[in-house]
């Protein structure tokens, strides 16, 4: 190692290579820490710096990474590669250009952002993603720590806008190769497409419906012991394996006709369809948990989010099933738990206070539920919280403005 | 009476470092020389009294100033003064006298002081204290009817003497109060409450050590002062913390304790109190712990004010590597050397690895022996058995604010620091900063110490409010505070 230190030494000493300063200093202060000390008091510091910070997030999102390999094997290796190398030139340039360090947020950046696409993306579709992201959602800005936005939602906002056709009907499913392995449907687009042809937990299935979607077993039953009902000749599409189970065994439903649309169990351990890092949610959660049980990142923003989206999906679901999903799906579904867990949670780009983090979470878990049963996307997570990552500079105004009352001059 | 008492916002515990001070008391050989700076914590300079070539005695007066506030100063060793003049220490240019010692340990008593105190009347135990230079004790004094302190004697609500060890290294209260100290402790309280008749007393203390506040309390109980067990969670033993956790009031932001009538004291203060009053001793020497793993042994040392550290470290201090040595506190003390002189205020001198090697991959070491307030280091699991490291090495580099919020977390005021980072960076020196409270800030650094970013935001704090005072944007006075000499902090 004792070559590795004085060719490091080498190259600072280097006139010719004065330029490239900040990736040698970051190639030295990855392998050999650093040799500066406190100047003053306090005289001893927490151990605990940016890299390790980062490195942790790291460590949380390899569970999601190894899931995605196994799920949709050597290609997520190629999109992450693409996405380090494509976005790591940005910060290498950005960081030489300003004379600065090269920050160790990229390091998130880079690998957030390919697991959060699918797993059919081109690999210059990536590379496109990616540079934008880290350019215009970051560096723009003037780099980690100032930018607005988070950098990966960017760059994934802009290929989503950019490419539709890529982004949006593309869809392979886990564990699978070949063309049949390609969808265009996630849960969450099923989900859309039925409730908009079906009767959503109807009282009475009336004669003439083709059609029926319960979303749970208890409007499976209501349906079922009622009398009026007729079921002849209706397909019956069921939320759940509890709906099923009330609806396939039921005597009036002709055999065959009872379709099991999602299963939760399924969604849990990654076999739907879905972007790369977010299908197996059993993974993305215990990630997620570890960086709080860490402190790395703090609890109240996805607690407050996934709570929202449960709530207000409860309600909606109550009262217009049509176009709100059931809430156990609106949680396990899409992006919402990889989003709620790594992205909401970034804390240069969610509110610093306390009772604004709350806020962040109820916004974005609102949103959440009204882009996804209102509008023509399919998923919100995404939108919501490069909404609310908008709005976090004026919600931490707002708080400050009654945690602290202005002073007379 | 031992009572709970609530805890505070943020705060952290420092567990186990290496090598911290033992209990043993030991007392250190009369210095050859001492150097005796002519000020105490809170007051001016005061006037000096000898000049080159007087003789004096250790305990004789050699500056006194009866018309600012302040206490005498004393020589604290028997022989001839060899030189007055100024010295660099902590930052300042201080009066300073240098005494070369005889030898001899013997002292000179002041007058009137008696074994049987409660026979002398409140004036003449004022006095002694005054004359001892006990009334110099905290951060603001002892009152008496001779200025010793910013306030006066009826001001005087409640006296908090206190000893929660809450520091990184700080002295232990047991190594304070052995042996016979104890009873002494007590008595010295007695006298103090025989001084503020009006005032309420409270002692806290470690509520940890079980053992100690049985015996303390054991000694107190008839006495009618209030033992407090605290968390030793820093900064407990600061006076805005005390006062808020012992009293549930709170110290106006950019003021005194004193200013609403509360007296903060520590251990030795008392015991000072004692000598004089009992033995007619002044303060001519002070108990020092050494900690931290520079010090081959970590005895608390009884030596003569003014030795020089290295006389105090007299060959304890390893040679095998480089150690800083920092005054009272590893988080807020100034940097000494061994040459300086041991003062009044010290309580503790520390001793920490100066570290500027590198380490390999640092940052990806699962750390069983490194502190951290995150548990992102396997010493959050051992930290128990074993000791952490207690080192200069600021173990990553300084980095842009990510938001991380570890300092709004600790801190014990209540504060965003890094919110107040923000404007200080930018030079926003304005109303803004008043209103984010930045008179509040105690200066305990634990901001700095979280930070995982490696910003001083304890210094820019600082910055600000010296910025804001010369823009004149003092931080408000509540009405009706006491002895209102000093503006601010």
């Amino acid at each position: 190692m004792k070559a590795v230190r004085s060719l490091l030494d080498k190259l600072y000493d280097t006139p010719a290579l004065s330029r490239f300063r900040p990736v040698i200093a970051a190639a030295d202060a990855i392998m050999y820490g650093t040799n500066e000390t406190t100047h003053a008091a306090p005289h001893v510091v927490d151990n605990i710096d940016i890299k390790r910070y980062m490195s942790l997030v790291i460590l949380a999102l390899l569970p999601a990474v190894a899931a995605a390999f196994f799920s949709f094997g050597w290609r997520v290796i190629a999109i992450i590669m693409v996405s380090y190398v494509a976005g790591g030139a940005v910060e290498v340039i950005f960081a030489i250009i300003r004379r600065h360090d090269i920050h160790e947020g990229f390091l998130i950046t880079g690998l957030i952002f390919p697991l959060v696409l699918p797993p059919t993306t081109p690999l210059w579709v990536v590379a496109v993603g990616v540079v934008f992201g880290t350019m215009f959602g970051k560096e723009v800005f003037g780099g980690t720590g100032r930018n607005i936005f988070n950098p990966a939602l960017v760059g994934r906002l802009f290929i989503t806008i950019a490419f539709p056709a890529i982004m949006t009907v593309n869809w392979q499913t886990p564990f699978a190769s070949g063309p049949d392995a390609i969808t265009a449907a996630t849960p969450l687009t099923t989900y859309k497409s039925t409730a908009q042809a079906a009767a959503v937990n109807p009282r009475v299935v009336e004669a003439g419906t083709e059609q029926v979607l319960f979303t749970s077993a208890r409007a499976a039953r209501n349906a079922t012991l009622n009398p009026q009902s007729v079921f002849a000749g209706v397909k019956v599409y069921c939320m759940g394996n509890a709906a099923y189970k009330t609806a396939a065994y039921h005597r009036r439903i002709e055999e065959g006709n009872a379709v099991k649309m999602v299963s939760y169990g399924n969604l849990l351990i990654g076999k739907e369809p879905g972007s790369m890092g977010e299908t197996c949610r059993l993974v993305v959660l215990a990630g997620g948990l570890l960086l709080i049980a860490l402190r790395v990142s703090n609890w109240r923003i996805p607690v407050s989010y996934i709570a929202t989206v449960f709530v207000f999906a409860a309600v909606g679901n109550y009262f217009l099933p049509a176009r709100f999903a059931p809430p156990l799906f609106q949680v396990l579904a899409g992006g919402l738990l990889f989003g709620a867990m790594f992205m909401a949670t970034d804390p240069v780009t969610s509110p610093f206070t306390r009772a604004g983090k709350y806020v962040f979470g109820i916004g974005c878990g609102v949103l959440t539920v009204l882009i996804r049963s209102f509008s023509g996307y399919v998923e919100g997570v995404m939108f919501s919280i490069v909404i609310m990552n908008a709005f976090t500079p004026l919600i931490d105004q707002i708080v400050l403005m009654f945690k602290y009352r202005p002073v007379k001059a | 009476m031992i009572a709970k008492t609530r805890g505070f916002r943020g705060s952290y515990r420092f567990r186990n470092f290496e090598s911290p001070p033992q209990e043993r008391l030991t007392q250190a050989a009369i210095p050859s020389t001492v150097t005796i700076i002519l000020i105490q914590g809170f007051s001016d300079e005061v006037s000096c009294l000898v000049q080159p070539g007087d003789a004096v005695k250790a305990g004789q007066i050699i500056g006194r100033d009866d018309d600012s506030i302040s206490s005498p100063v004393h020589a604290s060793v028997n022989g001839k003064v060899v030189n007055v003049g100024k010295l660099a220490y902590l930052g300042n240019e201080v009066a300073a006298v240098t005494i070369e010692s005889d030898g001899t340990d013997g002292w000179q008593a002041l007058e009137g002081h008696t074994a049987q105190w409660e026979s002398l009347s409140a004036e003449q135990i004022e006095k002694l204290v005054y004359l001892s230079g006990a009334a110099g004790a905290g951060r603001s004094g002892i009152p008496t009817r001779f200025k010793s302190s910013i306030i006066s004697c009826g001001d005087v609500e409640y006296v908090i003497i206190h000893g929660v060890e809450s520091e990184m290294y700080g002295p232990l209260a047991a190594a304070l109060l052995a042996g016979e100290r104890l009873g002494q402790f007590a008595e010295g309280v007695r006298i103090l409450k025989k001084m503020l008749p009006s005032a309420g007393f409270h002692v806290a203390l470690n509520a940890e050590r079980q053992d100690l506040i049985s015996r303390v309390s054991g000694t107190l109980a008839s006495y009618g002062v209030e033992v407090r067990c605290l968390e030793p969670r820093y900064p407990a033993d600061y006076d805005e913390v005390l006062v808020s956790t012992v009293l549930g009031r709170t110290v106006p932001p950019g003021h005194l304790a004193a200013n609403i009538g509360v007296i903060v004291l520590d251990i030795q203060d008392v015991l000072h109190v004692y000598d004089a009053v009992t033995k007619g001793k002044p303060v001519i020497e002070r108990t020092v712990a050494l900690c931290g793993p520079g010090f081959s042994e970590n005895p608390h040392v009884q030596v003569r004010i003014g030795a020089p550290l290295e006389h105090l470290a007299a060959g304890k201090l390893r040679q095998d590597r480089a150690y800083r040595l920092l005054r009272n506190s590893a988080l807020t003390g100034e940097r000494l050397e061994m040459k300086q002189p041991v003062d009044r205020n010290c309580d503790a001198v520390i001793a920490v690895h100066e570290n500027d090697s590198r380490e390999m991959f640092a940052f990806v070491r699962p750390g069983p022996r490194k502190d951290s307030y995150t548990p992102t280091f396997l010493s959050a699991i051992l930290g128990k058995k074993l000791t952490k490291r207690a080192e200069t090495n600021l173990h990553g580099e300084e980095r842009p604010c990510i938001n991380c919020g570890f300092c709004e977390e600790v801190c014990p005021a209540g504060l965003i620091p890094h919110h107040l980072f923000h404007y200080v960076e930018r030079n926003i020196i304005d109303e803004t900063l008043l209103r984010f409270k930045i008179y509040d800030c105690i200066d305990c650094n634990l901001c700095a110490y979280v930070c995982p970013s490696k910003i001083a935001l304890g210094r820019h704090i600082r910055e600000g409010k010296d910025k804001l005072i010369n823009e004149g944007l003092t931080c408000p006075r509540p009405d009706s505070l006491k002895g209102l000499l000093t503006d601010s902090k």
